[in-house]
């Protein structure tokens, strides 16, 4: 934390803490206990931070506020720690030792020392700070009339909400061999699902591709028993032979290189398959033969 | 059906048909048509049958004569000399790795032998895609006096005193989650099978449904009637389409004939069953992010308690059971409690199916009782190691599992003795691992996968899984330096205790478990820099043995690098300094003379 | 097929009883129609294809039949070995489809051994 004596320079004085989340205050009680003058800097009107708005915490799920209030209320008394909330740092100027730091503080219109917080000026105020959130302009999807009726097929087979988002996926996979943006734009548009959890959904599963892939999708299985007879070897063989890593396509969009975890054929290890078919029992230079089957 | 006097029982698992057993059907039919024995010898296509390494396989019936690798070519001969004239063919059977003489009878095979078939009741014996067979065997029976003859309470009395316990890995004693579901408050329940077979080397749940579906519908059906679910699902793997395709048919046969939807067998009951395809993401197979999958939502998991039971699929009371687990519900009920319990362990009862994969003679799918012994199991089924070499290891559990070495051979497995030596019983992979294996890179392959598979909700798996993956990548660099050990000890407590679910809180047990047993390869190549197992490219060297080295010019031609050098005939060099550790040169010597040290 | 009853279960498998009891291997009584080259050019074929149509015709269960190659007696052909669960095999020689039914109704289906049909109850020693 602070390095005291062996530092030459003679820095005296305070320290300045930006933002009064539940790290900014144990920093500033540090410090506070072991001498310094610390002014806390905090944005919002209240310190606490975003712990404040927890019900628990990960992961040993002990109560947030357990944990914060005692430090907001040794902060808040603390004689050693200036707080500037509803304050805002405009310019730092100088170096370690002699800074210059000027800060906003922004009107409160309530004099704190007064205050004792019984939110009873909330309550009658008449004009209600209530945001309403325009919804987003969202540009209506321009499809290609035969992917329109494809893509408008393959949802309707579908019926409920999110619940019918991966076999979704899977059958526009199935069709096209990727994921195409535009596609997902009208599946958002028709499930009434945010483009941003669809997007999450298709990146977090393996099987889906937001971009194309080759005509024929080499996979080369990981699983644990391949790869105590050599997977590994047969992959790098693979990358030698079509040029590419894992995980790419070649440019003639012939093939795609993939890993898989396990295609669950472990008794025929080391296993590929390239679209339907699989192979079992190769040593890396018959792998590479199999290839030419689908090099026509 | 045609009241043949012989059944062919053709394989038809995903690893046989790989291997062509569609094709070696045609040839058959076409071949018992040409002598014309179609009215005599039927051809059924079964599910798997386990023995996948030596596909594809047939079982004749009723000579219980086991053949293997089956092709088109054989056919014609194999038709004329056993199905016209009732020769067995001997070339096409299966020979021990240490004898001559062929073996057979299908119960003669050690491999078979051993085994005591309960979830795998069914397999190849009966046409998974025909209901009627299954019937025909006893299916739906259970169902049957689960519903006409016991009261809900008690098929969960009987599941509980039967001792059955999850066979996903975790061991959670299943009539207790009945239990909790059937006593949670809810208008609706659900149930559902997960057969999101994720961990690597293990293949028994595509099994058991490629080949024997309707084990699983009765399984939860009856569970349904003990629970009072209303809806069931499958969640099953994307990367099993003839599984997927098997399951979609037998839910079909079901419903029609009334053994799903509306008032099951008149007796009341309404309970129907749908499919979910994964996605390809391991993480799915923990229950919570099965849930959130299934609705949809991004997969990760969440804090238990509340448990499924409470607060599971729509927020629903949940019950959810792996695959073995089901199937092994019908023969309990039929069979009764106390048969089930006579099998196994104290804690452990019944059977355990276990993919026996790896560096094994007979590698597939073996169905056992608890309390057998690794040593039973690697080499009286398995066969012990190929090509002479020496055991080194077994490992169990898939990724959160450990490597178990050849002094705890005699270890009877059940879930308790497994996790005493630092792994679990998982799923039922048991890998085998000879002398080349090295156990640096196996701790190090599990790192990747679970790396790559972890959904990055919390901070010490996400990070941590990749410190620890880091500081094992640079061993097999030959970049370790002292302390690594300790350290990747320190990081697997880290992970370990703060870590959410599963995936994270036994990530570390690969490591910790190779560390326990085989310290010495850590070291080995952390102080001298070598790969005792020759496997980490950064540190082996290929090498040509003059002595051996026929002057082939094989090697030569095959390397991509021309780092090999040396006139024909005469003994070959490899440039070290060109030379990129394919392995290729390995691969192409017909004389063994390419060393690897 | 509408939906199904408990005890329309129970009619499923007594029609498919036949064709598991082939693959379970433990039936009541297993005939060997020996057919060697020798066999099928005395008429095996016949014999084989008489013995279908009566397992067909009686509806049994239980009954399995098999083929197996030349049995060595070549001038006695067609021929063929009945087995009943717990007895001794019993060769019968020299074989048409009228002496197959006699033996079937009464050996195979009542226990009586045909004796004039007969060689030898028993088998060869094997080893």
């Amino acid at each position: 934390m602070i390095k005291k004596a062996s530092d030459k320079s003679d820095k005296v004085g305070a320290v300045l803490v930006v933002g009064a989340g539940v790290g900014g205050m144990q920093a500033s009680l540090d410090l506070a206990e072991s001498g310094y003058k610390v002014y806390l800097v905090e944005k919002g009107p209240s310190i606490g931070g975003v712990m404040a708005q927890l019900d628990k915490t990960f992961p040993t799920n002990d109560c947030a506020m357990c944990t914060l209030a005692p430090r907001m209320v040794d902060c808040g008394g603390h004689l050693n720690i200036e707080k500037l909330t509803y304050s805002e740092i405009e310019s730092i100027e100088g170096r370690a030792g002699n800074f210059k730091v000027s800060i906003r503080k922004k009107a409160r219109s309530v004099d704190p020392d007064k205050c004792t917080g019984c939110g009873e000026c909330v309550t009658q105020c008449l004009v209600k700070n209530i945001v309403y959130l325009e919804p987003p302009d969202v540009p209506k999807v321009e499809l290609e009339a035969d992917e329109q009726t494809k893509i408008d097929e393959i949802i309707s087979r579908y019926e409920g909400g999110r619940e019918s988002l991966v076999p979704i996926l899977q059958a526009i996979t199935n069709e096209f061999n990727w994921l195409p943006q535009k596609l997902l734009m009208r599946v958002s548009e028709v499930k009434e699902i945010p483009i941003e959890h669809i997007l999450r959904i298709a990146t977090f599963y393996k099987a889906f591709s937001l971009e194309p892939r080759g005509e024929h999708i080499v996979t080369v299985c990981m699983g644990t028993a391949c790869h105590v007879k050599g997977a590994p070897r047969i992959l790098e063989r693979f990358e030698r032979e079509l040029g590419v890593k894992t995980g790419q396509t070649t440019s003639d969009m012939k093939f795609t290189l993939e890993a898989v975890r396990c295609i669950g054929c472990c008794g025929l290890s080391p296993v590929i398959t390239i679209g339907e078919d699989l192979y079992g029992k190769l040593t890396p230079a018959e792998a590479a033969k199999i290839l030419d089957k689908y090099r026509d | 059906m045609k009241s043949y006097r012989t059944h062919i029982m053709l394989c038809a698992g995903t690893g046989c048909v790989s291997n062509g057993s569609f094709k070696v059907k045609d040839a058959l039919e076409r071949e018992i048509q040409k002598h014309g024995l179609q009215d005599e010898v039927g051809v059924v296509m079964t599910g798997c049958n386990g023995f996948c390494a030596q596909g594809p396989v047939a079982v004749i019936k009723p000579d219980e004569i086991f053949y293997q690798f089956l092709s088109v070519d054989d056919i014609p001969h194999l038709v004329e000399e056993h199905f016209l004239k009732g020769r067995p063919v001997e070339k096409l059977m299966y020979i021990p790795p240490s004898e001559k003489a062929p073996v057979p009878k299908m119960g003669d095979i050690g491999f078979f032998g051993k085994q005591r078939l309960i979830a795998l009741r069914n397999r190849g014996m009966i046409d998974p895609e025909v209901i009627d067979e299954y019937i025909a065997r006893g299916g739906y029976s259970a169902l049957v006096k689960a519903l006409t003859k016991m009261k809900p309470r008690q098929v969960i009395e009987e599941i509980k005193q039967s001792g059955l316990r999850g066979r996903g890995g975790a061991g959670f004693p299943t009539g207790r989650k009945w239990e909790l579901v059937a006593a949670a408050k809810g208008d609706k329940k659900y149930l559902v099978c997960n057969a999101d077979e994720g961990d690597p080397g293990a293949f028994m749940d595509r099994s058991i449904i490629e080949s024997d579906p309707h084990s699983i519908l009765e399984g939860m059906v009856i569970g349904a009637r003990a629970t009072g679910a209303s809806h069931g699902y499958v969640y099953i793997r994307h990367e099993y389409p003839l599984a997927h395709k098997r399951l979609i048919k037998a839910i079909a046969q079901a419903r029609e004939y009334g053994l799903l939807g509306k008032d099951i067998l008149g007796e009341g009951l309404d309970f129907d069953i749908s499919i979910q395809q994964g996605a390809g993401a391991f993480v799915c197979g923990e229950e919570t992010s099965l849930i959130a999958s299934l609705q949809g939502d991004a997969p990760e998991p969440r804090v238990r308690p509340p448990f499924p039971a409470e607060h599971g699929v729509w927020g629903a009371p949940t019950n959810i059971n792996n695959v073995e687990t089901w199937a092994n519900v019908p023969e309990i009920i039929n069979k009764g409690a106390k048969w089930f319990a006579g099998i196994g362990t104290e804690t452990s009862k019944g059977t355990k199916v276990f993919s026996v994969v790896g560096k094994v003679e007979n590698t597939g799918l073996v169905e056992v009782p608890m309390g057998i012994t690794l040593k039973e199991i690697v080499f009286d089924i398995g066969g012990g190691i190929p090509k002479g070499k020496k055991f080194k290891a077994v490992q169990t559990g898939g990724p959160s599992g450990g490597c178990i070495p050849a002094s705890l051979l005699d270890l009877p497995i059940d879930y308790e003795k497994l996790a005493e030596v630092g792994s679990i019983m998982g799923s039922g992979g048991l890998i085998v691992m000879d002398e080349d294996t090295c156990m640096v890179d196996v701790a190090r392959y599990f790192l990747e996968f679970l790396k790559d598979e972890s959904c990055g909700k919390c901070t010490a798996c996400r990070e941590g899984i990749d410190v620890m993956h880091g500081i094992l990548e640079r061993i097999c660099q030959g970049n370790g330096k002292e302390g690594d050990i300790e350290m990747l000890q320190e990081l697997s407590e880290a992970v370990k205790d703060s870590s959410l679910c599963a995936l994270g809180g036994t990530a570390p047990n690969p490591v910790l478990s190779t560390i326990q047993y085989f310290r010495d390869e850590y070291e080995s190549h952390i102080k001298e820099k070598k790969c005792p197992a020759g496997v980490c490219k950064a540190l082996i060297t290929y090498t040509i043995d003059p002595e051996a080295c026929k002057g082939c010019r094989l090697c030569a031609k095959n390397c991509p690098q021309d780092a090999i050098t040396g006139e024909a005939k005469e003994p070959h060099i490899i440039d070290q300094d060109k030379c990129i550790k394919c392995g290729v040169c390995f691969d192409a010597c017909k004389f063994d003379a390419v060393l690897v040290k | 097929m509408s939906k199904i009853k408990p005890q329309d279960l129970e009619k499923i498998r007594v029609r498919m009883a036949r064709t598991m009891s082939l693959r379970d291997g433990d039936a009541q009584a297993k005939i060997t129609v020996h057919m060697g080259t020798c066999g099928i050019a005395a008429g095996a074929r016949k014999i084989m294809s008489a013995l279908l149509a009566i397992v067909e015709e009686k509806d049994t269960k239980d009954i399995v039949v098999t083929t197996s190659g030349c049995a060595g007696l070549c001038s006695r052909e067609p021929m063929m070995t009945v087995e009943l669960k717990g007895q001794a095999p019993v060769k019968y020689i020299e074989l048409d489809e009228e002496k197959t039914k006699k033996i079937f109704s009464d050996h195979v289906l009542s226990g009586k051994v045909v004796k004039e049909y007969a060689l030898a109850i028993g088998s060869e020693r094997v080893g």
